[in-house]
């Protein structure tokens, strides 16, 4: 493998030829590309598109003080090789521009806006300049994530800079929806262009929460960042400090004992169980089948009250440490766990059965909100909205971390994309979590559950990434030479995802949109950090 | 007649509250209690209004046509006794179009606002009640022909003394094309969810939501009472048995106990539906109905050729 990889390389950088100034390895798994920003969007397309890596996350850093540039980092990984190549190139203060690479490869549309709104450094050339983070009354050169930027500086309002698709024809209906709905869910302004009854076009604008946890986790002690990465969100909350914990881990070069890699996957996958279970319930709501609502909220508060028992919360946090995990489990809760994973089972089992032989119900789910494969594609996809459109993408499998090389399990694809494929994907991966349960219950190595972290090297980065409920999620670290965190960049599924949800539902009726909207299950403050 | 309108009024919050409780109880869900409804109603009777500033007059004034024409019908409709002061008026035609008066107001209300949920479910309403009216009125008339008679309590009475046979074809025929059409008016699954949150699948809901305070409790209340109405013009053209046909006290006490009796067994049967069925698409409920004008259709044929 090894030699492969050094062969595969240095016939890229070949290829490239004198566009790439310097390749450097960092860290085992990935190498860094240093090329000019006048051959990003050439580099970019190659890696992509020839060479099939997926956009991983792009991150921009002010790195003003410690070489006086900007810098930009875009990560492809390749998952045959299982590395990860990171094309960066650095940006002059003085001229804070760069060509977009977002025409050519459509999935860095959101990251290049995100750059733009929080660092200042504007993509040229890109299809659509509207602010994203920050929303339109935001004073346009105003840039948070810029290191000069008080973090308790207060920013005026100004004149809303907002716009939104505009409609010729005097037959389309402008339907705005929210950002206050009538359920309680988190703020999101949808507005639909309806011919009668059928969408034509969907404008979703988020972030109407940003809290800016990337800059406040600047100058953060390690131990502390820790704490604020897992408030990211509340039912990822796991998977968020699992990631964190192992970029710094990665950083400093630790391997975590084996205990505590079997645990970590252990939690992982019960936070993926109740995530999964509640949501096939949820999704009953979308047609109004409350039989479906009430027993996959029982079955999660089940779940959740496992959790509780054997991790102390919830919600699991607060049981990751960095270089390891902070509780252990004891045979008692070892049965308990596979006591309670039986019954569930059972009972999800019965649920699965009434709803895919209902007839409504599948009438309703299938050939609804279809995410096609080359969308799904170009948009970097993740998670379970991937697996539903025939991408085949799990981190847990094609770059594994934890004990996840140790355990055997399938990765279910379906080809169709539409509601029914992305139920049926929900509940064969709860059927796969219970089988790594237990296999992890049969062969759980006994030891220490933690290795202290040596000091951190300044300004070197490194990323952790895990298969959240939701989809891959990447954290991306630097720190600094005070042991605090530098830069840290959190590209959640969400955020991958959220791009294709108006191309699953144009076409499709207004009232089915709750229903494809709940089947992509995308959380708010994962986007809203 | 007080009496009539009295009972109407006051037994409406309860069929809701039962409706819930036995929906709640299916669900493995334990539910607020059966009163509920009525404290609702008293909740939203004591609160104050809050009016959007681009609503005009309407927004005021609907709330109590859609619950006066209501009520209205609510005299037309024999409940607990077949004897009814105001049979001279009216009939089944005016009964339907005392609902019509207050969807109408209801609908166009639900514009007044400019919200772009009220004009969704209005739009909604309107295109579902062009097929929803003519079939109820075609099941009505599939009864109707039995007797001869548009009078609701003379057709009642009609059908006590020569009764449905329950093995005719058209019996059958009009009884579940007349179910369907109950639960589209009442707003029940597979038709529309009268327990969503989400706006952008409403259809009745919809057009409520720029009402609050007393309106609001109006409109949910008139809601409730139609609700009572098609259920008892349910239980009196199929199951006419045991209705008052005389003023003899002991004999209207039993009835109205067994007339309680059928409207929660009844209420129950709804709410058993809603659980079992989810929601359809909006688009295939018109063939819902239209399979019900169909149904009434074939029973009216079947009664002209009998």
């Amino acid at each position: 493998m090894e030699k492969t990889i050094k062969q595969w390389l240095s016939r890229m950088k070949q290829q490239l030829g004198n566009k790439v100034r310097s390749m450097e390895q960092n860290g085992a798994q990935e190498t860094v590309m240093l090329v000019e920003k006048t051959e990003l969007p050439d580099v970019c397309y190659f890696l992509w598109h020839e060479k099939k890596g997926r956009l991983f996350t792009m991150v921009g850093n002010d790195e003003r003080d410690i070489h006086g540039f900007f810098a930009l980092y875009y990560v492809f990984s390749f998952d045959s090789f299982r590395h990860f190549i990171t094309v960066k190139t650095l940006i002059d203060p003085l001229d804070p521009t760069f060509p977009s690479v977002s025409v050519q490869l459509p999935a860095a549309n959101w990251y290049e806006r995100e750059v733009k709104d929080l660092l200042g450094l504007r993509p040229q050339g890109h299809p659509d300049p509207r602010p994203l983070i920050l929303h339109g009354d935001w004073p346009e050169d105003l840039h948070p994530l810029r290191k000069d930027f008080p973090l308790d500086r207060h920013a005026p309002r100004v004149q809303s800079r907002e716009s939104f698709m505009p409609y010729d024809s005097e037959d389309v209906t402008e339907i705005p929806v929210g950002p206050i709905h009538a359920g309680i869910i988190e703020p999101g302004h949808f507005r639909f262009g309806a011919v009668g009854d059928t969408i034509l076009h969907l404008d979703a604008r988020l972030f109407f929460t940003h809290r800016g946890l990337e800059k406040a986790n600047e100058g953060m002690p390690l131990e502390k960042a820790l704490f604020l990465a897992e408030r990211i969100c509340g039912v990822c909350a796991l998977s968020h400090s699992t990631a964190f914990a192992q970029a710094a881990e990665r950083l400093g070069g630790v391997t975590i004992p084996p205990r505590a890699a079997y645990l970590r996957t252990l939690f992982l996958e019960l936070e993926r169980l109740y995530n999964h279970i509640g949501d096939v319930g949820n999704i009953c709501a979308g047609f109004g089948f409350a039989v479906g609502v009430s027993q996959g909220a029982r079955l999660k508060e089940t779940l959740q009250q496992l959790n509780e028992r054997v991790a102390g919360h919830r919600y699991l946090r607060g049981i990751i440490r960095l270089g390891g995990i902070r509780i252990d489990i004891t045979e008692r809760e070892k049965e308990d766990i596979v006591r309670t994973l039986s019954y569930v089972k059972k009972e999800f089992q019965e649920l699965v059965d009434l709803l895919f032989s209902h007839d409504i119900a599948m009438n309703r789910m299938a050939t609804t909100g279809v995410l096609s494969l080359e969308h799904a594609n170009q948009l970097e996809v993740v998670g379970v909205a991937a697996r539903a459109s025939g991408r085949s993408v799990d981190i847990r499998r094609d770059q594994p971390y934890a004990a996840y090389d140790q355990v055997s399990f399938h990765v279910p694809v379906y080809e169709v994309g539409d509601v029914l494929s992305r139920v049926r994907i929900r509940v064969d991966e709860v059927l796969e979590s219970i089988a790594i349960i237990e296999q992890l219950m049969h062969s759980l190595p006994s030891g220490d559950t933690f290795t202290p972290l040596p000091p951190l090297p300044p300004y070197r980065s490194a990323m952790g990434w895990c298969e959240s409920p939701r989809g891959e999620t990447v954290h991306w670290l630097m720190v600094g030479p005070d042991q605090t965190v530098y830069r840290y960049r959190v590209r959640s599924a969400t955020y991958s995802n959220w791009p294709a949800v108006p191309l699953a539902v144009k076409g499709n009726i207004v009232p089915d949109f709750p229903l494809i909207n709940k089947s992509f299950e995308l959380c708010y403050a994962c986007c809203d950090r | 007649m007080f009496l009539q309108i009295a009972i109407v009024i006051l037994l409406a919050p309860f069929i809701q509250g039962v409706i819930k409780k036995t929906k709640a109880r299916m669900q493995n869900r334990i539910g607020p209690s059966i009163w509920q409804p009525y404290y609702d109603v008293i909740k939203f009777m004591k609160k104050d209004a809050v009016l959007s500033h681009h609503s005009s007059w309407l927004s005021i004034v609907t709330p109590y046509i859609v619950f006066v024409s209501i009520v209205t019908a609510g005299l037309f409709i024999p409940t607990y006794t077949v004897n009814n002061d105001w049979n001279f008026i009216g009939d089944v035609i005016l009964v339907v179009y005392l609902f019509g008066v207050a969807r109408f107001f209801t609908a166009l209300t639900a514009l007044d606002a400019g919200g772009s949920f009220g004009g969704m479910g209005s739009s909604r309403e309107m295109a579902l009640s062009a097929i929803a009216e003519p079939a109820l009125l075609l099941a009505l008339f599939a009864v109707c022909l039995s007797s001869g008679t548009m009078k609701l309590s003379d057709l009642v009475v009609s059908l006590l003394h020569n009764g449905w046979d329950w093995f005719t074809p058209s019996y059958g025929l009009a009884f579940f094309a007349m179910l369907i059409v109950v639960i589209a008016e009442t707003g029940r699954i597979p038709v529309d969810n009268p327990d969503t949150h989400l706006e952008l699948t409403m259809v009745h809901e919809g057009m409520l939501l720029e009402y609050s305070g007393r309106y609001l409790g109006l409109m949910m209340w008139a809601a409730q009472i139609k609700q009572l109405l098609l259920l008892s013009l349910f239980i009196h053209l199929f199951f006419p048995w045991g209705i008052a046909a005389s003023g003899d006290a002991s004999q209207i006490i039993l009835s109205f106990l067994l007339y309680v009796a059928k409207l929660v067994a009844l209420s129950m049967l709804l709410a058993f539906i809603e659980t079992m069925y989810a929601k359809i698409r909006l688009f295939k409920v018109p063939k819902l109905l239209g399979s019900s004008m169909i149904l009434s259709l074939m029973a009216i044929l079947l009664r002209v050729f009998e």
